[in-house]
């Protein structure tokens, strides 16, 4: 079964640009671009992985993360977080948070599409 | 030899050669055999006396010059700098910079110097980046960068890269290179701009600034206060059960001072701040007898504090190198007022009430006797690492917009002086005097906090006088809400509750804000 990613992105471009690059790999997208529609989007259907930007509007990407990882239908699902701030604070507030990976912008494709892969075969296995 | 003295030898030697003396004539003309002279000039005998005398007048010397006392400062000077982590690493022995000054005077104070010029640009530099990095126009055009290069940068991978790009969508990324490259251009031309900002604009920190800037970058927590004020607190037992009492006493007994009450009424109010004095020749410590009890209280464990941990402060103030007496005396008393703090509200117990009453002020207020000021300032010091509470900025106003104290949090974009966003509840809450309002509030970075505010009174001391309203704020992020109970019943996901708010007009980049109340520098 193909795989589902949700992108939780607000910058648009940024947004199409993560969609094109896992829809390529096969993935099955879904965009959204605030934390709130992440959460509502995530409880609707559970997704494979999340993409998800830190410094969203409405819910922090952190707080999505807190939110996710206290649902117990959703604490398992793995979440790459991006973010413009790479600082070790920021860091560890998402690994407290239960993040599975973290990448600071701005990324190399290749690097968010093998983190992605990654997540998802260790969510599988 | 001391270690702050310089080897008179080698200046006699230096002296006698540069005056044309040989050693023998000198020898003869001083009473002494050459052999003597040589001993002396290569610092293996110590003279003083008549010889001294005679030595500095067959040289033409100043007798301070010819014994280093001029030079012990410099040697000072140069035995500190051996320490500075750059030298340290070099292995130079602190006791080889007397014979280095004695020898090469000129070239020891050109080090002194350059070492002293070093450290006050290093210090210029950490001051800049420190203001760099906490200014929040700033912080909002590196992002705007960061983003629009991470776009590019996608974009050109995939352009660069792949064949198989549909006709189509190529185009449309190429339109998001082109389009996200003027957005560059348009952020770098506004930081330009920013930078090119008359020189007028570039206010020099006042002493409120520089005091503020010293606490926040210690992280609001000094951990040395708080052992000064654990240790005042133990010796505050031997006076009594009473906290209150047990203050008052220590600083009769111990310290002499007396506090008194004194009539409101037909008192000289020019002489009171805060609803108090202190007459230090009297030593006598007078409150207004309309003074709160909360502040009487506090301000007591202030002086007691200032006496018992003087030390710990001025070292810890030292360590501000502030600018002006000014800043100076303004920290220490800042510091002491910390020191209080921390001795009537400690440490360990405060937390472990803060944790379990979910940081519910006017509950904390009751069980440690504090205003509600005091408990939330209290709150943003619980920083201790290893045993940090939830972290709090603070804020305070007055009626006119001030912000008169400011522990702003990191992504909390606070202004370094005036006032800030008027939608905040901290101004709001002058409409409900003595109601805490909570509020919920997304900045144009994202950052979602919530603001907690409530007014504060200073009660007039007669009846023709106004009440004096303040406004103090405690803020933290979204992210930690559910830890306080000003979160209960709130949903703190809720889009419908998020206010949208700023750092005030000057530095916000919202552009559908209907409450702008003048332009921004950095527009969007």
């Amino acid at each position: 079964m193909v795989a589902r990613v949700l992108i939780a992105e607000d910058e648009a471009n940024i947004a199409e640009l993560l969609q094109f690059l896992l829809q390529r790999e096969g993935y099955e997208t879904q965009m959204v671009f605030d934390g709130s529609a992440a959460l509502a989007a995530a409880r609707e259907a559970v997704p494979d992985a999340v993409v998800l930007d830190a410094m969203l509007p409405n819910l922090s990407g952190y707080e999505v993360l807190k939110a996710l990882r206290a649902d117990a239908s959703l604490k398992a699902v793995p979440v790459l977080m991006l973010t413009a701030k790479g600082q070790d604070k920021d860091r560890k507030l998402a690994e407290d948070l239960g993040v599975n990976a973290f990448i600071t912008k701005p990324f190399a494709n290749n690097d968010v599409i093998a983190c992605v892969a990654r997540l998802l075969g260790e969510y599988r296995t | 030899m001391a270690l702050g003295s310089v080897p008179i030898g080698f200046r006699i030697k230096e002296r006698r050669r540069s005056h044309g003396i040989t050693q023998a004539g000198m020898a003869r003309d001083l009473g002494i055999s050459p052999s003597y002279l040589n001993l002396i000039e290569a610092n293996k005998r110590t003279i003083g006396g008549r010889l001294l005398n005679d030595i500095a007048r067959i040289l033409d010397m100043d007798l301070n010059a010819l014994t280093g006392q001029a030079q012990r400062q410099l040697v000072a000077d140069l035995v500190e700098a051996v320490g500075d982590p750059g030298i340290r690493q070099l292995g130079i022995a602190g006791d080889s910079v007397p014979e280095f000054v004695g020898r090469f005077p000129g070239w020891a104070e050109a080090l002194r110097n350059t070492l002293r010029t070093s450290h006050a640009q290093a210090e210029a530099i950490e001051a800049l980046s420190s203001r760099v990095s906490q200014d929040p126009e700033l912080s909002d055009a590196l992002y705007k960068i960061i983003t629009h290069v991470t776009t590019i940068r996608s974009t050109a991978e995939i352009l660069e890269s792949s064949g198989d790009v549909p006709p189509e969508t190529r185009t449309r990324f190429e339109g998001i290179v082109a389009e996200e490259t003027a957005r560059l251009a348009d952020t770098a031309q506004a930081i330009v701009r920013y930078f090119d900002r008359p020189d007028s604009d570039q206010h020099p920190a006042t002493p409120i600034e520089e005091v503020d800037d010293y606490f926040i970058g210690n992280g609001n927590y000094f951990a040395p206060l708080e052992t000064a004020a654990s240790e005042l607190r133990a010796v505050l037992r031997g006076y009594g059960a009473a906290l209150d009492t047990a203050l008052s006493a220590y600083l009769v007994e111990k310290h002499g001072i007396n506090v008194e009450v004194q009539a409101s009424s037909g008192a000289d109010l020019a002489l009171f701040h805060n609803q108090s004095r202190y007459i230090a020749d009297q030593r006598r410590l007078i409150f207004l007898d309309n003074a709160a009890l909360s502040s009487q209280r506090f301000q007591i464990a202030q002086m007691a504090a200032s006496l018992f941990a003087a030390d710990a402060i001025a070292e810890q103030a030292a360590a501000g190198a502030f600018s002006s007496e000014v800043s100076l005396l303004r920290a220490k008393r800042a510091l002491a007022a910390y020191t209080a703090g921390a001795c009537l509200f400690p440490y360990e117990s405060f937390l472990a009430d803060a944790e379990k009453l979910r940081y519910d002020v006017e509950q904390l207020r009751q069980r440690y006797s504090g205003s509600y000021e005091q408990i939330a300032h209290r709150l943003v010091t619980l920083r201790r690492p290893g045993a940090e509470g939830v972290p709090f900025g603070f804020l305070r106003a007055d009626p006119a917009g001030f912000l008169s104290k400011r522990f702003p949090l990191p992504g909390l974009p606070v202004p370094r002086s005036g006032a800030g966003c008027p939608l905040w509840a901290i101004y709001g809450v002058f409409q409900t005097p003595g109601r805490i309002v909570r509020q919920l509030v997304e900045f144009p970075s994202r950052a979602r906090f919530l603001l907690i505010a409530r007014t504060v009174t200073k009660d007039p001391a007669r009846f023709h006088e106004e009440p004096f309203l303040r406004a103090v704020m405690l803020v933290c992020d979204a992210i930690h809400a559910d830890r306080t109970v000003y979160a209960d019943g709130m949903d703190v996901s809720s889009r419908q509750l998020t206010v949208p708010v700023g750092p005030g007009c000057r530095l916000c980049t919202r552009t559908d804000c209907l409450h702008r109340a003048e332009d921004a520098i950095l527009a969007r």
